[in-house]
C-alpha cells in the first residue's frame, strides 16, 4: 500500500492479465492491418499509412470503451472486480494505441506541408462553424492529451502526491475525453467508409457504455438517502458474518456497517487509497479489505494494520427497537469504535 | 474463510471460485477484439482507382507553362502518354508546386516526372532541379485562347488535384481536408470533382473569380459535398472552373 513505491507490483495474476489484453490488441490490429487489405481486395488500395493511422485509432476507441464498461459493470456484478483491479495497465496501453494513431496520422497528413507541422495540425482547418467539414482533429487531440494526462499520472505515486480527491477529479477527464473520441470519430472517420456499419458499432458502444452507468447508477440511488443524526440501518440478522449493509446518509456520504464475529463496527464506505467502495468488500483476517485493490482496515478503528498508515473515519453504532441505527456524525478518521454487540 | 473463496485480493492469488469466470471473460475480450477487428477492417471503403503510374516511366514534355490560376503546361511536344495538345497540371514534391515554376510563367519549357492518374485527371509530378523543369530552346508558340462555356452552377467536391489523383487513398473525403488544404496552400492545383460531368469531364481546375488561385474563404468548403456556380473555360483539353465564392454553399 502506501508505504513505499514500487514501479508496478507485479504478480501473476497481472501477467496474465496484461497478456491477455496484449493478446486481444495484437490480434486486432494485426487482423486489421494484415488481414484487413487482402479482405477488402480493393483494386487501389488503402494507403499504408493511412490503413494503419484506421486500425490504431479504432483499436484506441473499443480499448477505451471497454475499460469504461469496467467499472459499471464491476458495480453490477462483482465477479468483475478483478477486472478493476489493473485498469491502469489496461489505461496506459490505450494511451500507447491512440498515439501510435495520431503518429500516423502527423507523420502522413501534417508533412512536407507549407506549413510547419504543429501549425499546419493545429491552423490547416478552421472550419469551427460547421459540423461536416470540421476540425475533427481537435477532438481527437483533446482526447490524446487527455489519455496521456492519465497514464502519467496513474501510478499510486501520483494519488498520495496530488491527494485521492484530486486524483479522482482528474482521472474523471476520461469521460470528456471519451466523448471527444465518439465526436472525432463520428465527424472524421466514419465519413469515409462504406454504408453505416462503422458508425452504428461506434454508437452501439458509447451507448452500451452510457447504459452501464446508468444502471449502476440507478442500483446505487436504490440505497435512498436518509436523514437525521441517528439513521436506521437495518436488523441485524440482515447483515452476513464478514460483509456489510451500505447506507446513504444527509450530505450524499455512505458508511459501510460491517458484522464481524458477530458484533458490528462501521467505517466510512470509500477506500482511501482511490474512494473504492469497501462496503462491498469482505472482511479479511479482521480487516476489511477493499474490492478494488485490496487496502485494508480494522473495523474497530478505520486504521491499515501497521506498517500501512491509511485511516477512514468510523462511525457509532447503537441498537434501538430491533434496528441498528448509525449516528450520521462520522467521527475523524482512525477514531476507535467499541463494536456493537448483537442481541443473543 | 468461506468468503474468501470467491472474493478477489489483488495480492492474493485468484480464488478459485472465480477462475472459470475470468478464463471465460479473458477468452471473451480475446474474440471481442479479433471479430471487431475484422469487422471495421472490412467496412472500410475502397478508394479510387487511382495512384502514381511509375509503371509509364518518366514522362518528358515541352510546352508553355502557365502559372494562373495553378501550374499547368499546355504541351507542344507530347511524350508517349502526355500528348501535344493537352493541358496537364503540375505539382512538386510533397504538397508543394513545383519550385522552379516562378521564374517560368508563360515560357516554353521542357518538364520531366512522374504521372498521377485518376480517371481523365493527370498530374505531372516534377522534381526538383534544372533536369525536370527547365526553360526550352526558343519563343512560346502562339496558343488558342480560351473558349468561354457560360456559367454553371455545380455540384461536387473541391479537392486538391494531387492527393485526389492517387497521391493519397483515399485522396478525398472529410477525413482528409486538412490535408487538402494544405495542398492548395502549398499551391497544388486545386481541383472540382464534379457529381456530374461537364462536357465529358468529370475534373474540373479551380480558379478564383479573377483567374487567381481559390481564395482562402474557398477553404472551408473543401472536401465536402457542395455547390457552387461560376464561369468554366476551356484551355486546350481542361476545363477552368472560375467560382464565384459567394454562392458556395454545403449540401
Ligand atoms: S480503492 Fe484501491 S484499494 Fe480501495
Amino acid at each position: 500500500m502506501s508505504v513505499s513505491y514500487i514501479p508496478v507490483q507485479w504478480n501473476g495474476f497481472k501477467h496474465r492479465y496484461n497478456l491477455a489484453l496484449a493478446l486481444a490488441v495484437g490480434l486486432y490490429l494485426w487482423i486489421f492491418v494484415e488481414l484487413g487489405p487482402a479482405l477488402l481486395g480493393h483494386a487501389s488500395p488503402i494507403t499504408p499509412p493511412i490503413h494503419n493511422a484506421r486500425a490504431f485509432g479504432s483499436c484506441a476507441f473499443l480499448m477505451m470503451s471497454v475499460i469504461l464498461m469496467i467499472g459499471p459493470l464491476a458495480r453490477l456484478d462483482g465477479r468483475f472486480l478483478p477486472l478493476l483491479y489493473n485498469r491502469r495497465h489496461f489505461g496506459v496501453m490505450t494511451a500507447l494505441v491512440a498515439l501510435s494513431h495520431f503518429l500516423f496520422v502527423f507523420n502522413w497528413y501534417f508533412v512536407f506541408t507549407p506549413l510547419p507541422s504543429w501549425e499546419a495540425l493545429l491552423f490547416s482547418n478552421t472550419a469551427y462553424d460547421r459540423a461536416l467539414g470540421f476540425p475533427f482533429e481537435a477532438f481527437g487531440m483533446f482526447a490524446l492529451l487527455a489519455l496521456l494526462i492519465l497514464a502519467a499520472t496513474s501510478h499510486d505515486f501520483w494519488l498520495s502526491f496530488l491527494t485521492p480527491r484530486i486524483w479522482k477529479s482528474l482521472h474523471y477527464l476520461i469521460y470528456p475525453a471519451y466523448a471527444a473520441v465518439v465526436a472525432h470519430v463520428t465527424l472524421g472517420a466514419a465519413q469515409g467508409v462504406r454504408g453505416l456499419a462503422f458508425p452504428a458499432l461506434v454508437w452501439a458502444l458509447a451507448l452500451l457504455v452510457a447504459g452501464l452507468h446508468l444502471a449502476a447508477w440507478r442500483k446505487e440511488r436504490g440505497a435512498a438517502a436518509a436523514m437525521g443524526e441517528w439513521v436506521p440501518v437495518c436488523r441485524p440478522e440482515e447483515i452476513e458474518e464478514g460483509r456489510a449493509r451500505v447506507v446513504r446518509l444527509a450530505g450524499g456520504e455512505r458508511a459501510a456497517v460491517f458484522r464481524h464475529e458477530g458484533r458490528f463496527s462501521a467505517i466510512s464506505n470509500a477506500c482511501a487509497h482511490q474512494n473504492g467502495p469497501l462496503g462491498e468488500g469482505r472482511v479479511v483476517d479482521g480487516c476489511v479489505t477493499c474490492p478494488w485493490h485490496g487496502f485494508q482496515y480494522r473495523v474497530d478503528d478505520g486504521c491499515s494494520p501497521a506498517p500501512f498508515t491509511e485511516k477512514v473515519p468510523t462511525y457509532r453504532l447503537r441498537l434501538r427497537a430491533g434496528l441498528i441505527e448509525i449516528d450520521a456524525r462520522a467521527n475523524p478518521p482512525g477514531t476507535p469504535v467499541q463494536p456493537l454487540e448483537a442481541p443473543r | 474463510m468461506r468468503a474468501r473463496d470467491e472474493f478477489f485480493i489483488g495480492f492474493f492469488p485468484i480464488p478459485p471460485g472465480l477462475r472459470p469466470f475470468l478464463a471465460a471473460i479473458a477468452a471473451a475480450l480475446i474474440l471481442l477484439f479479433a471479430v471487431a477487428g475484422w469487422f471495421a477492417a472490412s467496412t472500410q471503403a475502397a478508394p479510387d482507382e487511382a495512384g502514381f503510374r511509375f509503371d509509364f516511366g518518366r514522362q518528358e514534355v515541352t510546352g508553355v507553362l502557365s502559372l494562373h490560376p495553378y501550374p499547368v503546361i499546355r504541351v507542344t511536344e507530347g511524350s508517349e502518354r502526355l500528348a501535344a495538345g493537352r493541358t496537364v497540371m503540375l505539382s512538386g514534391g510533397g504538397k508543394f508546386a513545383p519550385p522552379q515554376v516562378a521564374a517560368l510563367d508563360r515560357r516554353l519549357v521542357k518538364a520531366g516526372g512522374v504521372i498521377l492518374r485518376r480517371g481523365d485527371l493527370d498530374m505531372l509530378q516534377i522534381g526538383g532541379g534544372e533536369r525536370n523543369l527547365s526553360a526550352a530552346e526558343g519563343d512560346a508558340p502562339a496558343l488558342s485562347p480560351p473558349e468561354r462555356l457560360g456559367r454553371w452552377r455545380l455540384e461536387g467536391e473541391i479537392c486538391d488535384g494531387k492527393c485526389a489523383a492517387g497521391a493519397m487513398r483515399p485522396g478525398r473525403g472529410l477525413s482528409h481536408k486538412a490535408c487538402a488544404n494544405l495542398c492548395i496552400t502549398g499551391g497544388v492545383p486545386a481541383v472540382f470533382v464534379s457529381a456530374a460531368p461537364i462536357e465529358g469531364a468529370t475534373f474540373l481546375l479551380m480558379a478564383g473569380p479573377e483567374g487567381g488561385p481559390l481564395p482562402p474563404e474557398a477553404l472551408a468548403f473543401t472536401a465536402a459535398y457542395v455547390s457552387v456556380e461560376g464561369e468554366i473555360e476551356r484551355i486546350g483539353d481542361l476545363l477552368v472552373f472560375r467560382i464565384d465564392p459567394a454562392t458556395l454553399r454545403a449540401l
